[in-house]
């Protein structure tokens, strides 16, 4: 589409693949797409048909003296076709819409997907917030350019052909002014397209930063009354604010200029059609088309004239959705172009064979090289195991091998069936909801008095007692505050919900208090109780004492421990 | 599962009055909204006068030659029409130039305006109402309420008002030719209007409102998706969490729908009734000049002046079908304006400058509002003598934190008193109380700007030192902390940029220019909350060193988890476990 190619930027083949990537997501669509198109083309082709009936009953009544009562299956018809003309605007507008919505579904199930397969670990380099934002703010920022731009790029090109077409039969030194502007077309539409972008990039960092001012700002309010210097701040908010206006009039006076070139082009077209026609009627004009021009035709020229600009000017109305959407498009490219782990984890099976296996395997983390391996490890049937080691040693690497977070380099990591896991991060992931609702996050089907029997396992139950709404008391940021050791247990719980034979639990009591420790710790020993698989980071001396095999590393490779070794001093 | 909850508005049919304290901060700038609105509305005249003259023109001409053809004498002044077709051209564009130039100016100025309104207005809350605002969400939602402010005047105000004056107008000039064509006009497009911005807003209030709320809903339930995606995925509960996230994602997609379709139908309806309208203005002007009371040139040019009203009303059927969500917004924004009308204390401080205060929570509990029974602190006794310096200790989640808090009255006791220097705090002046405090949080808020301006924050308020006092007074502070080598490597020195939330700093260092700004306060009451916590063992000794020095003559109240996590105090008193 000659309208859309014509951006030429800096930044031309990102943006080429952004739009081939948009493209590709509107391929789906493409049904709705043709609909809303097919029904732009009605409403093109019943406004030729209303204003010609306009322009014909006009030349009839006053130049040959006909009356509107002899004439009246005519005005009928003319009444008809505006109703048509309304129904057709609503079905390219309703199948725009579609097309749109359905887009944000399709390209947010494809996003989840992504996300999940990426995993934890690759998700933690970038920031959560931002990740959300892209599923949720990025992709609604797709529906205007599905719904609206689209179609509308595709009309803007086909629309002023049909007009253009008509009236060069009806007079083609007049269409020929509309078609003089029709090679500038392209160039407004560069000019449009180029404003847009300038304006939108510009108008976006600036914007960013100034929501960022005053969210921060926002954010330190408690600081800033603290120290007394909120009305400071109350200035400091409007003289941004007023500075990001003085910069951007700057950039809107240029880029609003490219919309007036559109307004120029429109009006000035109009005048001279209308100053040819008169002319020509008059008699003026002796050349060319001119003397065969009618009261009809010249009046049809008239109301055709604006309308032939209409296409292009709603597609400048839409161009800000074209620009937002490639945008967003940038963003969740780059996110759906990162390739997930093949999270390869075999399967063991036979009652004889060990819970997991670990056969050669090697780790590399990319800048900081090899990280775990090469290494052998068999964890049997019921084993408690210890990992110990100073920060970056790899214990959390070995933990998300497991979990098939992360892909060896080489080697090979089997689990015996079933091979379900349970996860207690050393920050456990606490939900906005209640009690019930964090612990129903991992197990949904699981009934109020498997979670009771699951706290008190884990040594809440005496918290629970306190809770006056029990179950459903709120947690988060609006409700109950956990402390650090009440949500460590928390997510014990959640381990005691599942019955998952493979318990990996990454330093489950780093920085709690004492009495904390103890509680974890007596819900570990329950676990072990029930013969459960326990593979645990840690640095604390009784959750050593309590394991089966305690397990250092030496520059990636695995080496025993004493079970009852000298307690280090728990960092 | 059950849905977070949403600070929704208090009274959900209140109409648009909850716009009415917004309005009004427009109505400062009133000058500039109307001549923004007449700009608008020479747009139109331009571009309807354009269409009328060009067609009165044509049809004139068309007579006139057609009388000339027939050998009739006739005359037709060609110049002043053609004059005035060549101005209706060049103004409609320069005037539609102007308007966007001179409205953005406009929404921008307005930007700051509720920007700064809003600030003063949150400003304005009490500590403790704040505290309960920090929320992640609820700053994102505070966010995008004024951002829904912000357009108010160019999609919902100036719109449908140039929309009316334009129907108004144009049925003025169909009445100048024949009255009954200015009322058929106003017979159809006046309701036209109420349908398309009233009848409109009604039928997007309720899921335009709601929409607001999925979309929180869906950002929510998206964080937790990524944010909990280890343990979803370890205990295999991704598939039953994506469910829910899908729900809510159709629930929006649903209502996305139904406000789509609404204003589609509304585009429809100003089709319909436009169009409608100019080609029964067409029919009667033919048969009024069939019945000899109109010229033929008025005749047709008058449907056209019909016609060019669509640019004008388009664009109102989905502005207002989103109104709820703009009267939700700013509903929204009230409320939290509501609450800031707080009786304060106004006591001042009952001491000389400098003199070190007592602090006594005498019989103190707090219970925090939805925790009714259990409270954080009950019955609790403690005194600080004046100058005394006194290390509360327990393990997290005890209260020592809430101790801090009903000091500094980020919270209110629910039974008993605080006193500070012999008084309630709740009678005290809050700006005099704060300007006795030192207060080291137990988070870190640096703010996004230089070193320099994240220290001289603490400074006194009326401080009156000159640069030279103060820059001193800045590297004094640091020395404290242990900054001051740092500080002075940086290429940009105190002129550094601290990133967001400080986040270019590493935790110790942030906790370090926090309480370099506690002392730059040189307040006779300092609370540190978890002083020394992230800092490695070395420069923790010096900085406890430097901070005893700093603190003599001072009331002080320290709080940690273990006394040797604290600099020198004269005495320890320890929640026991039952607190």
């Amino acid at each position: 589409m000659s309208a859309s190619r014509s951006t030429s930027s800096s930044s031309a083949s990102p943006a080429r693949a952004s739009r081939r990537w948009l493209a590709e997501q509107a391929r789906d669509v493409r049904g709705w797409l043709t609909l809303a198109v097919a029904a732009g083309l009605a409403v093109g082709v019943l406004t030729l048909v209303q204003l010609g009936l306009m322009a014909w009953l006009i030349s009839a009544v006053v130049a040959r003296d006909a009356t509107l009562t002899s004439l009246w299956p005519y005005a009928a018809g003319l009444g008809g076709t505006v109703l048509l003309r309304a129904l057709a605007q609503w079905a390219q507008e309703t199948c725009g819409l579609e097309a749109g919505l359905r887009v944000k579904a399709r390209v947010r199930g494809q996003l989840l997907d992504h996300l999940a397969a990426l995993g934890p670990v690759r998700l933690a380099e970038r920031h959560s917030a931002s990740s959300a934002g892209q599923l949720v703010d990025q992709v609604e920022a797709l529906e205007g350019y599905v719904a609206r731009y689209l179609p509308q790029a595709t009309l803007a090109v086909v629309v002023p052909l049909l007009f253009l077409g008509v009236a060069f039969w009806l007079d083609w030194l007049a269409a020929s002014f509309l078609l003089l502007a029709a090679p500038l077309i392209p160039l407004f539409m560069a000019l449009v397209g180029m404003g847009a972008q300038r304006l939108n990039e510009q108008q976006f960092q600036a914007m960013t930063r100034l929501a960022g001012h005053f969210l921060d700002r926002v954010r330190g309010l408690t600081t800033l009354q603290l120290f007394g210097r909120t009305p400071q701040a109350t200035d400091e908010v409007v003289a941004v604010a007023d500075d990001y206006r003085r910069r951007s009039m700057k950039t809107l006076r240029v880029a609003f200029l490219s919309s007036a070139v559109l307004e120029f082009f429109a009006s000035v077209s109009i005048a001279v059609i209308a100053i040819y026609i008169g002319f020509g009627l008059l008699g003026y004009i002796q050349f060319g088309p001119a003397e065969q021009l009618t009261l009809f035709s010249g009046l049809f020229l008239l109301f055709m004239a604006p309308d032939f600009f209409q296409p292009l000017r709603l597609l400048a109305q839409h161009y800000h959705d074209r620009a937002s959407a490639l945008g967003a498009a940038e963003g969740l490219r780059d996110l759906l172009a990162q390739s997930p782990p093949r999270g390869a984890v075999e399967s063991l099976t036979g009652d004889a064979s060990p819970r997991a296996r670990l056969s050669d395997v090697v780790v590399s983390h990319p800048g900081r090289g090899r990280v775990l391996g090469p290494l052998d490890m068999t964890i049997a049937d019921g084993e408690v195991i210890a990992l110990v080691g100073p920060s970056g040693a790899g214990k959390s690497t070995l933990l998300q091998l497991l979990a098939g977070f992360i892909d060896a380099e080489a080697g090979q990591v089997a689990l015996r069936e079933p091979t379900r896991l349970a996860w207690l991060d050393q920050r456990p992931f606490l939900m906005q909801g209640t009690l019930a609702d964090n612990l129903r996050l991992v197990a949904p089907e699981a009934s109020d008095a498997q979670l009771r029997e699951a706290l008190a396992a884990a040594r809440l139950d005496t918290l629970l007692a306190t809770l006056p709404e029990g179950l459903d008391t709120p947690l988060g940021e609006r409700g109950l505050g956990l402390s650090g050791g009440q949500a460590s247990r928390l997510a014990l719980a959640r381990v005691f919900l599942s019955d998952a034979p493979l318990v990996l639990l990454d330093e489950p009591t780093a920085s709690l208090d004492p009495d904390s420790e103890r509680l974890v710790i007596e819900g570990l020993a329950t676990l072990v109780a029930q013969g459960r698989t326990l593979v645990i980071a840690t640095h604390h001396p009784a959750v050593m004492r309590m394991a089966d095999r305690v397990l250092g590393f030496d520059a990636g490779r695995l080496t025993p421990r004493a079970t009852h070794a000298t307690p280090e001093v728990p960092s | 599962m059950t849905e977070p909850r949403m600070p929704t508005s208090r009274s959900p049919g209140a109409g648009l009055k909850a716009l009415g304290p917004w309005l009004r901060v427009m109505a400062q700038r009133r000058t500039r909204l109307a001549i923004g609105a007449l700009l608008m509305l020479s747009t139109m005249a331009f571009a309807i006068g354009l269409l009328t003259l060009s067609g009165w023109f044509i049809t004139a001409t068309a007579l006139t030659g057609m009388a000339l053809a027939a050998g009739v004498a006739a005359t037709l002044d060609v110049f002043t029409p053609g004059s005035g077709i060549r101005l209706f051209a060049v103004g409609r564009t320069a005037s539609r130039y102007a308007e966007r130039l001179y409205n953005h100016d406009t929404v921008l100025r307005l930007l700051a305006d509720i920007r700064g309104w809003t600030f003063a207005g949150l400003a304005r809350l009490p500590g403790r109402e704040l505290a309960r605002y920090r929320a992640g969400e609820w700053l994102n939602r505070l966010t995008a309420d004024i951002d829904a402010l912000d357009n108010l005047y160019l999609r919902l105000l100036a719109p449908p008002l140039v929309g009316l004056l334009a129907i108004l107008g144009v049925a003025g000039v169909l009445a100048l030719a024949l009255p009954r064509l200015g009322i058929v006009l106003l017979a159809v497009l006046l309701p036209l209007w109420g349908v398309i911005t009233l009848g409109m807003a009604l039928a997007g209030r309720r899921p335009s409102a709601r929409r607001i709320e999925t979309l929180e809903r869906l950002r929510v339930r998206a964080l937790e998706h990524l944010q909990g995606l280890a343990e979803l995925r370890a205990f295999a509960a991704l598939g039953a969490h994506r469910g829910t996230l899908e729900t809510t994602q159709r629930r929006l997609l649903d209502d996305q729908r139904r406000l789509g379709r609404r204003a589609a139908l509304g585009s429809a309806l100003v089709t319909l009734g436009v169009q409608g309208a100019g080609v029964g203005i067409l029919c009667l002007a033919l048969l009024a000049f069939t019945a000899g009371e109109l010229s033929a040139p008025v005749a047709s040019m008058l449907p056209l002046a019909v016609l060019a009203l669509n640019e004008g009303l388009a664009m109102l059927p989905a502005a207002f079908v989103q109104l709820g969500a703009t009267r939700q917004a700013a509903a929204r924004l009230n409320d939290q304006a509501a609450l800031s009308s707080v009786e304060e204390g106004t006591h001042a401080w009952p001491l000389a400058p400098g003199e070190a205060p007592e602090v006594v929570f005498d019989d103190v509990s707090l219970r925090y509002p939805g925790m009714e029974s259990t409270p954080a602190l009950a019955h609790l006794d403690l005194r600080l003598a004046a100058g005394e310096r006194l290390a509360v200790l327990g393990p997290s989640g005890s209260g020592k934190s809430s101790l801090a808090q009903l000091v500094a009255r980020a919270f209110d006791p629910s039974d008993g008193h605080v006193r500070v220097a012999g008084r309630d705090v709740r009678d005290l002046a809050p700006v005099a109380l704060r300007a006795r405090l030192g207060y080291l949080t137990q988070h870190t808020e640096l703010f996004h700007a230089s070193l320099a301006d994240n220290l001289r924050l603490g400074l006194p308020v009326d401080h009156g030192l000159g640069e030279e006092a103060i820059e001193r007074a800045l590297w004094q502070a640091l020395w404290i902390v242990d900054l001051d080598g740092w500080a002075r490597e940086l290429p940009q020195g105190l002129e550094t940029w601290v990133g967001e939330a400080g986040r270019q700093l590493s935790g110790g260092q942030a906790r370090r220019v926090a309480l370099a700004r506690v002392i730059l306060r040189d307040a006779p009451l300092v609370l540190l909350d978890e002083p020394l916590a992230g800092l490695d063992e070395a420069t923790a000794g010096i900085v406890a060193e430097r901070l005893d020095t700093w603190l003599d003559g001072r009331s002080v109240l320290m709080f940690a988890h273990r006394r040797d996590a604290l600099p020198r105090c004269d005495r320890a008193w320890s929640f026991t476990a039952a607190a």
